[in-house]
């Protein structure tokens, strides 16, 4: 999910700086050199949700959800090797999951894993050019093509399906 | 560096492949806890040692925990070396993860492998 992810992470690059935040004499002075101190930040800048959009929100979502979903499928590997231990061994640590607080869990991992299913697709059909729009001459306020109203659609639906995965989810393990 | 070996755009291009196919075949994976019986029952131990035993099941199992590890050990790589940058950094980050990656895909297929063989 690199390349349209690095793209969602430039989305606050302001005018008069190029991707890595240098002034590039483009703008007027003050506004470019404000710019360029405010990419400036580093990391705890480049982790600001806040400032830039519902693109950065996506950006942060898909990287947590990914490392979630990786530390979850890791420990659902080590639980289910208890099924070599015999019935017993894996009676045992079902227990362990089969509790309100599993159930949260498996709720939360079900989130993650449509939001970053759904999420990720955007992306591939935005890395493949698809809603993109057109190729044109950037002009200001140099609105990136690739931010537009059916990616910010797509950031949503994923939300919204994440959502209703975990409600659904829910009702399914707690038998409702 | 693995980008030594294969370029970065063939490495997001497995990335994105693994993505897709995993979700077609996790699907079936969920659909089956679904459908045997209510979610409960199916994570009882004769069904899913029943699941294990199953052979052409047991080879979705292999193939999701392959991908998912090609996919998800990717991932991890691709966002450590976003954090930082530099040649031993990035061999380091590289190599840690297909070694992570292949540790994992051995633990998994031992535990396939020995329940489909009945040796449980």
């Amino acid at each position: 999910m690199a390349s349209v992810d690095q793209e969602e992470g430039n989305a606050g690059v302001e005018a008069g700086t190029d991707s890595q935040g240098r002034y590039d004499g483009a703008g007027s002075d003050s506004g470019a050199r404000a710019a360029a101190d405010g990419n400036r930040a580093g990391i705890g800048g480049m982790a600001n949700p806040g400032k830039y959009g519902i693109e950065r929100v996506a950006y942060w979502l898909m990287r947590l959800t990914g490392l979630g979903l990786l530390a979850y499928f890791i420990g659902h590997i080590y639980e289910t090797s208890s099924i070599l231990q015999g019935k017993m061994g894996w009676d045992e640590f079902l227990a362990i999951t089969q509790t309100t607080e599993g159930h949260i869990l498996l709720a939360i991992v079900i989130g993650m894993c449509v939001f970053h299913t759904v999420n990720g697709i955007r992306v591939m059909l935005g890395h493949g050019g698809v809603g993109v729009g057109r190729a044109a001459r950037p002009d200001y306020p140099y609105v990136p093509a690739s931010q537009n109203y059916r990616h910010k659609l797509g950031i949503y639906t994923a939300i919204v399906l994440a959502a209703i995965a975990m409600m659904y989810g829910l009702a399914v393990m707690f038998g409702v | 560096m693995a980008s030594a070996i294969l370029r970065e755009s063939t490495i997001m291009k497995i990335h994105y492949g693994t993505a897709l196919a995993a979700v077609a075949l996790v699907a079936v994976h969920v659909l089956m806890r679904l459908t045997s019986g209510g979610f409960a029952e199916s994570l009882e131990y004769e069904t899913v040692l029943a699941n294990y035993r199953f052979l052409p099941y047991a080879l979705m199992l292999e193939i999701i925990l392959v991908l998912l590890s090609i996919h998800g050990f990717n991932g991890l790589r691709v966002i450590l070396l976003e954090l930082r940058q530099g040649p031993r950094y990035e061999k380091a980050v590289s190599y840690g993860c297909v070694a992570a990656m292949f540790a994992l895909i051995a633990y998994g297929s031992r535990t396939i492998i020995m329940t489909n063989m009945g040796m449980v």
